[in-house]
């Protein structure tokens, strides 16, 4: 069996790459947020989702330990908003664009709440961190 | 002589606290997982109870059980099951965080205690 704060550490290191990989994501979205077609009537960009999934790393320990992984980005299948636009190049013949189908509102928030999961996760590092300076100490002499 | 077993639990009692430490960071690290349920570690009471038996001294008097270390269960019970179907709450993880914490801290202290006083004997 493996130390329990090593495998402690590691399930709060998958959790920071998880949540820094949804970071991702989500820049992209707003990066893209106002990017249309480029020939008359074409698709703009489509919303990139993300979803977590629970990967046990029974590896050579096989006492099952929770990880987590990306699952998959997907594509948001969500309609396109459309714009009155008829100088674009990618108007239409009646002259509406279509836009991106990003929420700004929404991906802020789940920006938000990604940070906020990130933090947790390196807040758990430092716990095991200092667990373990606890035990070390116990070596120091004259204590 | 009897053997110390001063050390022994106090250091059983780190593992326990390593364990719970490492099920509550995979919570954490789970947080924005559809699907999944907050695991804790089965109480140290119970661990106890397991691996310190009664004693037995006729066949027909009740063994208790295996000692089975440290087992998990999934509790349903505390945090609301949100849409995704995940039930962790990370207030309730910095809790049960911080409880470890504060234990762990008190169990070294104790070891460094019963260090002092095996010190203080062995000393001229």
């Amino acid at each position: 069996m493996s130390d329990p704060f090593v495998t402690a550490a590691n399930s709060a290191s998958h959790g920071l790459f998880a949540q820094s990989t949804r970071m991702r994501v989500l820049s992209e979205n707003i990066a893209n947020a106002d990017t249309t077609g480029k020939t008359p009537g074409s698709d703009p960009y489509r919303r990139k989702t993300i979803s977590f999934r629970d990967m046990v790393d029974d590896g050579d320990t096989g006492d099952g330990v929770d990880m987590v992984g990306v699952d998959k980005i997907a594509r948001d299948e969500a309609p396109f908003r459309t714009e009155y636009m008829p100088g674009h190049p990618a108007a239409d013949d009646k002259g509406y664009v279509k836009m991106p189908n990003v929420d700004m509102l929404v991906e802020l928030a789940d920006m938000r709440e990604a940070s906020r999961a990130y933090t947790a996760n390196t807040q758990v590092i430092k716990q095991v961190r200092e667990l373990v300076s606890m035990t070390i100490d116990l070596l120091r002499p004259g204590s | 002589m009897q053997p110390l077993q001063l050390f022994d639990t106090a250091f059983q009692r780190n593992e326990w606290l390593a364990q719970r430490q490492s099920l509550i960071s995979a919570n954490i690290a789970n947080a924005n997982t559809p699907g999944y349920k907050a695991k804790d570690i089965e109480s140290f009471d119970d661990v106890m109870r397991k691996a310190v038996p009664m004693a037995v001294t006729d066949p027909q008097h009740l063994s208790s059980g295996d000692s089975a270390g440290t087992a998990r269960n999934v509790n349903t019970d505390e945090a609301e099951v949100l849409e995704s179907g995940n039930n962790v709450s990370l207030e309730e993880e910095f809790l049960k965080s911080s409880d470890v914490s504060r234990n762990y801290s008190m169990n070294t202290q104790i070891i460094k205690a019963f260090s002092r006083m095996l010190q203080s004997a062995t000393k001229a």
